[in-house]
């Protein structure tokens, strides 16, 4: 996967002030892009590149809002960030592209409180029946 | 016909681990499956935030038991870019020895379950006496059979003289004739064949578009793996052969694995019998400076995710794990979509699950 | 003269049923390393049950996790009596190195009594054996 290209695409398709690009170890390129912008990102990356391999889906509570990160790779890592507002964390689905993410956002939805607008099945996957709903991985969550 | 609804688990005799389904039942054929995990959540990543790198070791090696060695090496290749640590050669050849030791007695372990869930106890109580040869070797360089704690931030806290090493290179030779007969069995065992020929499959296409790894994804003809794409540790300067096949079965995925076996044996061989001289492991500072790491490596299972975030402390600000069960899981609802309820056991023990890694 | 026939059975078959209520699988592959030609506890009469209405031991592996307390109390329940129950591992002891976890709730006596405990991380083959052979001369 040549990483230059696909990264030069992106600044191609959305504006500079948008994006920001950081190389990250092991061997891989960290871009920042807002919310907005993520599934149209993802839609390039495998409609113009075939890059459907998604690793993960990492959210991280960082105190002024929720950032998400989508690693793909193929061969070299690419990860796709992003930051939701506290007062909003809702964002577009990446099933209809990846079916493969439904279960990485069904676990940021219940661990974060953050809700992946036209996902089809956002059932708890690993919390208790007898979940008090409280997100676990929210600064100042769990037990 | 009238359907039922069938819960399997999360005691039962097919699950070696707590796992709930809901299966819609009509006659003999599944109609559809509802999954429900979440028996063995621990909590790991919330609760690594509370402990330091060192006892995060401890931590990570206990996600799962069959392949705690790999995930202990992923964390310390991560932890180790974020310190600017570079591990002697003689510490990644061993660290890379363990992983492909935990390989052979994974996919050892596995096929005594799959055979197990058929109804050849015969295969099984075979492949579990010739795995316990690597838990031996296993047990002696790191004093444990299935928890080693063999790394270290910055290398492998285990070591071998030359009689150690001649010894292991014998017994390996033993393993890989003992392989022979599974093989066969695999190969040209009518009734094996019967009951895993063309049950649990999966094409190209959904292997691709539910992003899964490992084995599975290779018996679909998908050929990717880690150590050759993206060589981490010593796995540039090792020979390695690939094994892909295209069937998509069950099937095809015992004999993608017991051909990985007889691989990792040979690297096994590479890697002692070209074993570099000098210290196994470099001090490791306790404060992590900030910053963040994707770490990946290619565990029996498939490619074993993390990505860790240091805030400058003692404490990591976030690990992510994402284990290659969690990839397989998905393709369960469709693999189960049609079948009958006999081949569900082979079905379940065909995507090799590991729920304790799925869970977390 | 029939209870002592009855008591010799019990102590020369007891006949087991292995649930993981939220481990690791360490233990959990060490106890089906007993049944291997290694090991091989069925010298001592012992076999692994697939329902909990055919066994006397309940070998539990694992910290209890939220989701598994229900489970392993009705599956408790649906063993006849007499019955025993053997902790194995630290983490069925006392939670092991998850105690602390947001899901979890410690080790196996929070749910069910515990007859036996066997520590270890993960419990070696040798004092599984050691301590079922206990536990058998304990009921005799």
């Amino acid at each position: 996967m040549n990483v230059d290209l696909i990264v030069e695409a992106l600044r191609e398709v959305f504006p500079a002030e948008t994006i920001e690009v950081r190389p990250v170890p092991l061997d891989e390129v960290f871009v920042a892009l807002p919310p907005s912008c993520i599934h149209p990102a993802v839609r390039l990356l495998v409609e113009r590149f075939n890059l459907r391999h998604l690793s993960a889906i990492t959210g991280q509570d960082l105190g002024d809002g929720i950032e998400l990160l989508y690693h793909f790779w193929d061969g070299r890592g690419l990860t796709l960030r992003t930051t939701l507002p506290l007062e909003a964390t809702s964002i577009v689905t990446l099933t209809d592209l990846i079916p493969g993410a439904a279960f990485f956002e069904r676990e940021v939805s219940e661990m974060l409180r953050v809700s992946f607008n036209g996902h089809p099945d956002l059932r708890v996957l690993l919390m208790p029946d007898d979940w008090d709903g409280q997100p676990v991985m929210r600064q100042g969550g769990g037990e | 016909m009238p359907k039922m609804t069938i819960p399997i688990g999360p005691q039962h005799p097919v699950l070696k681990e707590p796992l709930g389904f809901l299966l819609t039942v009509e006659g003999e054929r599944i109609l559809d499956s509802v999954l429900r995990i979440g028996y063995v959540h621990r909590g790991i990543e919330r609760l690594c935030q509370e402990r330091s790198y060192v006892q995060n070791l401890y931590l990570m090696e206990r996600v799962c038991g069959i392949c705690s060695h790999v995930h202990t090496t992923t964390y310390c290749q991560g932890v180790e870019a974020l310190l600017g640590l570079e591990v002697p050669p003689r510490g990644l050849n061993l660290r890379i020895l363990l992983c492909e030791l935990e390989r052979i007695h994974s996919h050892l372990l596995w096929l005594g379950v799959l055979a197990e869930n058929i109804g050849l106890t015969a295969v099984f109580m075979y492949a579990w006496r010739d795995r316990e040869i690597a838990l031996d070797i296993m047990e002696e360089l790191s004093g444990g059979r299935v928890a080693h704690s063999a790394n270290v931030i910055g290398g492998v806290r285990i070591d071998m003289d030359a009689e150690q090493v001649h010894s292991v290179l014998v017994r390996l030779d033993q393993l890989e004739q003992l392989m022979d007969a599974f093989l066969g069995v695999i190969r040209h065992e009518r009734s094996f064949r019967a009951r895993t020929r063309n049950v649990g499959h999966l094409s190209a296409e959904q292997v691709l578009r539910y992003c899964v790894v490992g084995p599975v994804a290779r018996a679909s003809g998908v050929d990717v793996d880690l150590r050759r794409d993206a060589p981490y540790a010593v796995y540039d300067r090792l020979h390695l052969e690939v094994i892909t096949h295209d069937n998509g079965d069950v099937w095809a995925r015992t004999l993608v694995r017991a051909l990985e076996t007889v691989e990792s044996l040979h690297l096994c061989r590479q890697l002692l019998t070209g074993l570099p001289d000098g210290p196994t492991a470099v001090r490791a500072p306790r404060r992590v400076p900030p910053g963040e790491v994707v770490s990946r490596a290619e565990a029996p299972r498939g490619e074993l995710f993390y990505y860790i975030r240091s805030d400058g402390s003692e404490k990591p600000a976030r690990i992510k794990i994402r284990t290659p069960t969690l990839t397989t899981l998905i393709t369960l609802r469709d693999q189960l979509r049609g079948i009958h309820t006999a081949d569900v056991p082979t079905v379940l023990a065909g995507v090799d699950l590991c729920i304790a890694c799925a869970d977390r | 003269m029939l209870e002592r026939i009855v008591r010799w059975a019990r102590r020369k078959s007891p006949w087991i049923l292995h649930f993981n209520t939220g481990g690791c699988n360490g233990c959990d592959i060490e106890i089906l390393d007993l049944l291997t030609p290694r090991y091989d506890v069925e010298r001592l009469g012992i076999l692994k049950e697939a329902s909990p209405r055919h066994a006397d031991v309940l070998l539990c592996t694992g910290a209890v996790t939220r989701q598994s307390r229900d489970r392993l109390r009705r599956i408790y329940e649906q063993m006849p009596v007499p019955r025993w129950v053997v902790a194995m591992g630290s983490c069925s002891c006392s939670g092991g190195v998850f105690q602390g976890g947001s899901n979890v709730l410690g080790g196996v006596d929070q749910v069910v009594p515990v007859d036996m405990y066997l520590p270890g991380c993960p419990c070696r083959p040798e004092a599984m054996i050691d301590g079922l052979a206990r536990l058998l001369e304990a009921i005799e």
